[in-house]
């Protein structure tokens, strides 16, 4: 024990060591702060959806009251959804910086609402946020450089390493305690403000735990790295020089280059053509027979298909039979262009086994839930409402009932839990 | 002159010496042809992608059968976003801005379908484009084949034996720096030959593009300096490796990093949600034109009637429902634009801040001014968003307009079996309307916008040659 000690002593006395690790720690605390003030924004607008949605939802009830037309009803009254951040969200924020975490949908045509993004600062999103997940992966290897590149090269360099490796436990034992010295005090720098963080937001242990390891097995990883280059028995400055190079390729370059060549691999038909298709379909209606919509639409919806025959004036059943039948059309390409965008977080998930900084980053995200499974299971709970409120319109238009100010209270309601 | 020259030479032999120098010289050489040659076909095949969707939307509105013109204003149109040639060197915000965007009436739809939200989590890494390499990696590998150019000599007592030659010790630090400054100019180098190849392209702007070389030679000349710098000041290699390396994760990572988040902080933005529910309350409290007896639109109603003279809507000789539409769209286009006005005007007060945060880190003035010399940052996103919606006001008007005056009013309030054939107009009328195009901003423009960043990274090497003078005079001192 004293030899270990005596060990941290020594450490603590070179100030540069020192001050690695408390930088550590410092941005560390900051990034788990900003992550959890991100959040806690995000929580903020959640929260304050109700009370605007009902003054609006009021302002539309209180004139569709006077005709009591539910199509009037289903066209003008929007529905919010939104995305909780997880317990873990502030430690990765992942795409909740660029993807939206509210969206109002109406019972129209999906695809044509579903990518709506919200107002974000494209100049602020653009470096990237600062997370907890942003110091392990980025910054992490950098100080695991500065406190291991002359962990043993420095003895050498000093002469001393000969005759530390005569002395009783010396050698291969003295290195391997300082190595896990400091794996272990550059882990608690990371750990401590993280744990301080998961506490604040009341975090589910086991997730805490996995973030935990997964730190300490990047820590490890990366000492590996230098420990490996340490071998070579080259001199520091060759050793800091090859591990700066190292870091540059295995958290810089290699993900860039991955992903210009998973975009090339995976081509996915860009979203922007659904949307030309879906609003292509949706207004041929108006210029081909009103049966033969309906018609279409019967055959994919039988439960409606007992509705009256349309008469001579508009009727909003037939609009938003096309609107669905618009949305259907589309059917095949919107699977293509998920299957597309999944093939491509597929690939750099595989990448991430080869590549611990994207690995790590891929099980963040996961574990806080911000990546982009996370967001389609969003616009997958998005479209499970959207059909529950068609049924819930439809239920009205096809059977031609009244749409009064109480009705607006049964309209469904978007429930958060997945 | 000859002993600056001699310890410039012999600095770079050692430097050669050094196989990982060398090798981490040819990395870098190697990612900057890597990331010309890629963000160059990525450029390009953004720009032909767009250009194809651009004209078959076109098509699609012009192929439109006979329609009443209120099914055009919902038909809308789609325009998507040009890229520029200087986007190929640094796209900026392009990912993260989305593309392609519906016009229609009454509705102001976001831009979609960003990069960002179309790409696997790697696009968060960073993108690999010239404006990258230079601004990021560069630095870093200067700081590894800089950072013991006197650090080294101090700690193995041969600054002593090289002053005790008579050498100066203003000679021996502008050697280093001569040294390493010609490893920088090496380091830059293939990026400027990919951006001339760029400069090739037709419509590539003189002007930004002589700011964004000065700006990066600059820049690459602080980093130099700065290396010089902390090596003069440090006692010990490891010093000047750990101290560098922490400036360089501060300046170039961190604050960049955490600046923004500041920003968001200091200038909360309304959300959508919010904008949209505002937007209709307000439209409400003007004018609620679902409520017949609304006194705005009675007002209104009196007003058309009193310049035609007539007393009844039906005796107009204009059809009331389009003039009805252009004041609906007029009203609403005015709040979406003072809303609009409100949010950039909130995004730029937030990158005010961003570039302030230049003070503390030049990386942050050099994107600044790369950016803004390219047209690839917010200003140059928001001039589309400012002309897409000046020309979805103008395609909505245009189609009110011919509802007004070529639907009779009869036929448009008509419900017989035959009324939806009289109420439409030929398709004529759908080719006639212009097309969207996008007028870029032109060159004096984007170099006077990458101003403010350029003077920042020449204050910033202005103040380091400062210190490493005063630094000089006490190289070896105890």
């Amino acid at each position: 024990m004293s030899l270990w000690s005596h060990e941290l002593r020594l450490l603590l006395r070179a100030r540069l060591s020192v001050v690695a690790l408390i930088l550590l720690s410092a941005l560390t605390l900051a990034a788990v702060l900003a992550g959890l003030a991100e959040v806690s924004r995000q929580r903020d607008a959640i929260a304050a959806i109700p009370a605007a949605q009902a003054k609006d939802i009021g302002a539309v009830a209180a004139w569709i009251d006077v005709d009591k037309d539910a199509g009037s009803a289903a066209y003008y009254s929007f529905h919010p959804t939104w995305d909780a951040p997880s317990p873990l969200a502030f430690a990765a924020i992942g795409m909740r910086d660029v993807s939206p975490y509210i969206l109002r949908v109406r019972a129209l045509g999906l695809e044509a609402q579903l990518y709506d993004g919200d107002v974000f600062n494209p100049e602020l999103a653009l470096p990237g946020r600062f997370d907890f997940a942003f110091v392990l992966v980025f910054l992490v290897p950098l100080f695991v450089i500065a406190l291991f590149h002359d962990l043993i090269s420095s003895e050498r360099e000093a002469g001393r390493l000969r005759t530390l490796d005569a002395l009783p436990s010396g050698g291969r034992r003295l290195f391997v305690r300082r190595a896990t010295l400091r794996l272990g005090l550059l882990w608690v720098a990371l750990a401590a403000p993280f744990a301080i963080g998961a506490l604040l937001s009341i975090a589910p242990l086991l997730a805490v735990f996995a973030v935990l390891i997964v730190t300490a097995l990047y820590l490890i990883f990366w000492i590996g790295v230098a420990l490996l280059v340490s071998l070579l028995r080259w001199s520091s400055v060759a050793n800091a020089a090859t591990l700066a190079a190292a870091w540059l390729v295995l958290v810089l370059v290699l993900p860039t280059l991955a992903h210009v060549a998973i975009n090339r691999a995976i081509p996915v038909n860009q979203g922007a053509e659904i949307a030309l298709a879906q609003r292509d379909a949706v207004n041929r209606a108006w210029d081909i027979p009103r049966e033969d919509t309906m018609r279409r639409f019967y055959a994919n919806h039988p439960e409606w298909a007992d509705a009256p025959p349309l008469g001579v004036a508009f009727h909003y059943k037939w609009y938003l039979a096309f609107h669905q039948n618009g949305d259907e059309s589309v059917a095949e390409a919107v699977l293509a262009y998920r299957t597309g965008l999944e093939r491509r977080d597929a690939a750099a998930r595989s990448l991430g086994w080869v590549l611990p900084s994207v690995g790590v980053q891929a099980v963040l995200t996961r574990l806080a839930e911000t990546d982009l499974e996370a967001q389609l299971a969003y616009q997958d709970r998005i479209r499970a409402f959207h059909e529950r409120l068609r049924a819930f319109y439809y239920g009205y238009l096809f059977r031609d009932r009244a749409f009064g100010k109480a009705d607006f209270d049964r309209a469904p309601r978007f429930n958060d839990e997945p | 002159m000859s002993a600056i020259r001699l310890i410039a030479v012999d600095e770079l032999r050692l430097m050669a010496r050094n196989r990982v120098a060398v090798i981490a010289l040819a990395l870098l050489v190697l990612l900057t042809i890597a990331a010309v040659v890629s963000s160059w076909a990525h450029q390009r095949g953004v720009a032909e992608l767009r250009a194809r969707h651009q004209s078959a939307a076109e098509e699609a509105f012009d192929a439109q059968p006979d329609r009443h013109p209120h099914r055009v204003v919902h038909y809308g149109t789609f325009i998507y976003r040009p890229l520029g040639p200087l986007a190929a060197f640094d796209p900026g915000v392009d990912a993260f801005t989305g593309n392609s965007m519906f016009l229609e009436g009454h509705r102001q739809n976001t831009v979609n379908f960003g990069d960002v939200r179309q790409s696997s989590l790697l696009v968060r890494f960073g993108q690999l484009t010239p404006a990258f390499v230079l601004q990021i990696v560069a630095p870093l590998l200067l700081i590894f084949l800089g950072y013991g150019v006197l650090a080294r000599e101090t700690e193995r007592g041969t600054l002593r034996l090289l002053l005790l030659q008579g050498v100066s010790r203003r000679q021996i630090v502008l050697g280093k720096l001569s040294a390493l400054g010609a490893v920088a100019l090496l380091a830059g180098l293939p990026a400027m030959v990919g951006f001339v190849l760029i400069a090739g392209q037709p419509d590539a702007l003189a002007a930004p593009m002589a700011v964004i070389a000065i700006g990066y030679a600059a820049y690459l000349a602080l980093w130099t300096v700065v290396i010089v710098l902390f090596s003069t000041w440090a006692k010990r290699s490891r010093d000047a490796l750990l101290s560098l390396v922490a400036v360089w994760a501060i300046m170039a990572v961190l604050v960049p990093r955490l600046a923004p988040d500041i920003a968001s902080a200091a200038t909360p933005l309304q959300n959508r949600f919010q904008t949209d529910v505002s937007i209709a309350e307000e439209l409400r409290r003007t004018g609620d034109s679902h409520n017949p007896e609304d006194p705005h639109f009675a007002a209104f109603k009196q007003s058309v009637l009193d310049r035609y003279g007539v007393a009844r809507v039906e005796d107009l000789p204009v059809n009331y429902k389009g003039v009805l539409a252009l004041e609906g769209e007029r009203m609403t286009a005015a709040l979406f634009d003072r809303y609009a006005e409100a949010s950039h005007a909130a995004q730029t007060r937030q990158n005010a801040l961003v570039r302030a945060a230049g003070m503390f880190s030049p990386t942050i003035a050099v994107r600044d001014l790369s950016m803004a010399a390219a047209g690839t940052d917010f200003d140059g996103h928001r001039r589309f968003l400012e002309q897409a919606e000046a020309y979805r006001y103008a395609l909505v008007q245009r189609l009110n307009h011919l509802q007004a005056e070529v639907v009779s009013f009869a036929d448009d309030t008509a419900k017989d079996a035959g009324a939806d054939r009289r109420k439409r107009i030929e398709a004529e009328n759908w080719r006639e309307m212009p097309d969207f195009a996008f007028r870029p901003s032109s060159g004096s423009e984007l170099a006077a916008s990458a101003m403010p960043g350029l003077l920042m990274v020449l204050a910033w090497l202005a103040a380091a040659n400062l210190l490493l003078v005063a630094a000089a005079r006490r190289l070896g001192g105890r």
